[in-house]
């Protein structure tokens, strides 16, 4: 190891660079003190909130739509089996959240989980995954184009791909969960990931009275 | 996205100035080059309809030159693949890399949502608790054995 500036030169630069650090930093601070109040992180800024949405899709007990669950609070998330790491990450965050609720609360609030990978996750495979997480969990999925039309109501964006280097298919997909409200209204969206907290705080939030 | 600039510029120097004020006395170079040390490896547990699983660990590399995971195999998956996640507009994009990076002297964390070992078509179903045996090789030739436990997903 080459060592030769040491001393007053390597001073100079450590305090430079700790000069140039307090600068961005302080800079950083005023931009945190100046931006525009701070947006709950569920309240992500999309168009759709507030919109009616629905969707019609195949579940293990045949033909489902989110109408059919009027007067209940009902969460969606879109994803794969196959995914082995974001969905089960949301799924279990979402899952320890409504494991949290009161019986009474869990009542009124159902869940789905889609499949945007319709060829791959298939009944029972898709219920059984879907509902290890949460017994209030259902997995839904239908042909490509009814997957394409669900999706597209939510403002998901999903994506089939082989990148280089993958044995299979993957599918790139938003990681929202989606709040529909018991009037069919898209009320928020939480975070991929979201903690058990912030789900339970949403759902108490929006639950019907 | 401008306004994120500022934040931005400040984690980056916030992660590189530590590096480049402390400089503290490099310990006596070793003989034999030392290998990676893997600490908290882990199996996440799946669904038992779930085919493939993520294996997590931290590496971390003592030595003066950096050192890259290029390759993992266990008798649990028939294929095993290194990836990483991108997140892009709001969209999870999971990517295979062609390797692990270590940095001399520093740690790599393969975590939930960033860099995973992945295992595809599990040759048997994932038990709570049971050791997953895998075998990283690295680029300067060394081979390590991991024991990882399969554990459930805990959020908090």
């Amino acid at each position: 190891m080459n060592e030769p500036t040491a001393g007053a030169t390597s001073t100079r630069r450590s305090s430079r660079w700790l000069m140039t650090l307090a600068a961005t930093l302080a800079g950083a601070l005023v931009w945190l003190a100046l931006r525009p109040a701070q947006h709950e992180l569920d309240d992500v800024t999309d168009a759709r909130v507030g919109t009616l949405v629905d969707l019609r899709l195949t579940g293990q007990r045949g033909i489902f739509s989110l109408a059919s669950l009027r007067g209940r609070l009902t969460l969606v998330y879109f994803g794969y089996t196959s995914c082995p790491d974001i969905c089960p990450t949301s799924l279990a965050a979402t899952a320890a959240g409504l494991s949290r609720l009161t019986p009474d609360e869990l009542s009124r609030v159902e869940m789905v989980f889609v499949s945007l990978d319709p060829e791959r996750d298939r009944e029972p495979r898709l219920s059984e995954y879907a509902s290890y997480f949460h017994p209030k969990i259902r997995g839904l999925t239908g042909t490509p184009a009814e997957v394409a039309e669900a999706a597209s109501r939510f403002g998901v964006v999903y994506r089939k791909v082989t990148p280089p280097g993958a044995s299979d298919y993957v599918v790139d997909h938003s990681a929202l969960t989606y709040v529909v409200g018991p009037d069919g209204r898209l009320l928020a969206e939480l975070p991929h990931g979201a903690p058990p907290d912030q789900v339970v705080e949403v759902v108490r939030r929006h639950l019907p009275r | 996205m401008r306004l994120f600039a500022p934040l931005l510029i400040a984690f980056t120097l916030a992660s590189i100035a530590p590096a480049s004020s402390a400089e503290p006395a490099p310990a006596p170079a070793p003989s034999v080059a030392p290998s990676v040390i893997v600490s908290d490896p882990y199996v996440r547990l799946m669904p038992p309809a779930s085919t493939r699983t993520a294996a997590f660990l931290v590496l971390e590399n003592p030595g003066p030159k950096e050192k890259k995971l290029i390759r993992a195999t266990t008798d649990a998956a028939k294929v095993v693949e290194l990836h990483t996640h991108v997140h892009e507009d709001g969209v999870m994009k999971m990517r295979p890399v062609p390797f692990i990076g270590v940095p001399a002297g520093g740690k790599t964390t393969l975590k939930p949502g960033g860099l995973h070992i992945m295992l595809i078509d599990l040759t048997r179903p994932l038990v709570e608790g049971h050791l997953i045996e895998l075998t990283l090789t690295f680029d300067d030739g060394s081979v390590l054995a991991v024991s990882a436990p399969v554990r459930p997903i805990n959020p908090h």
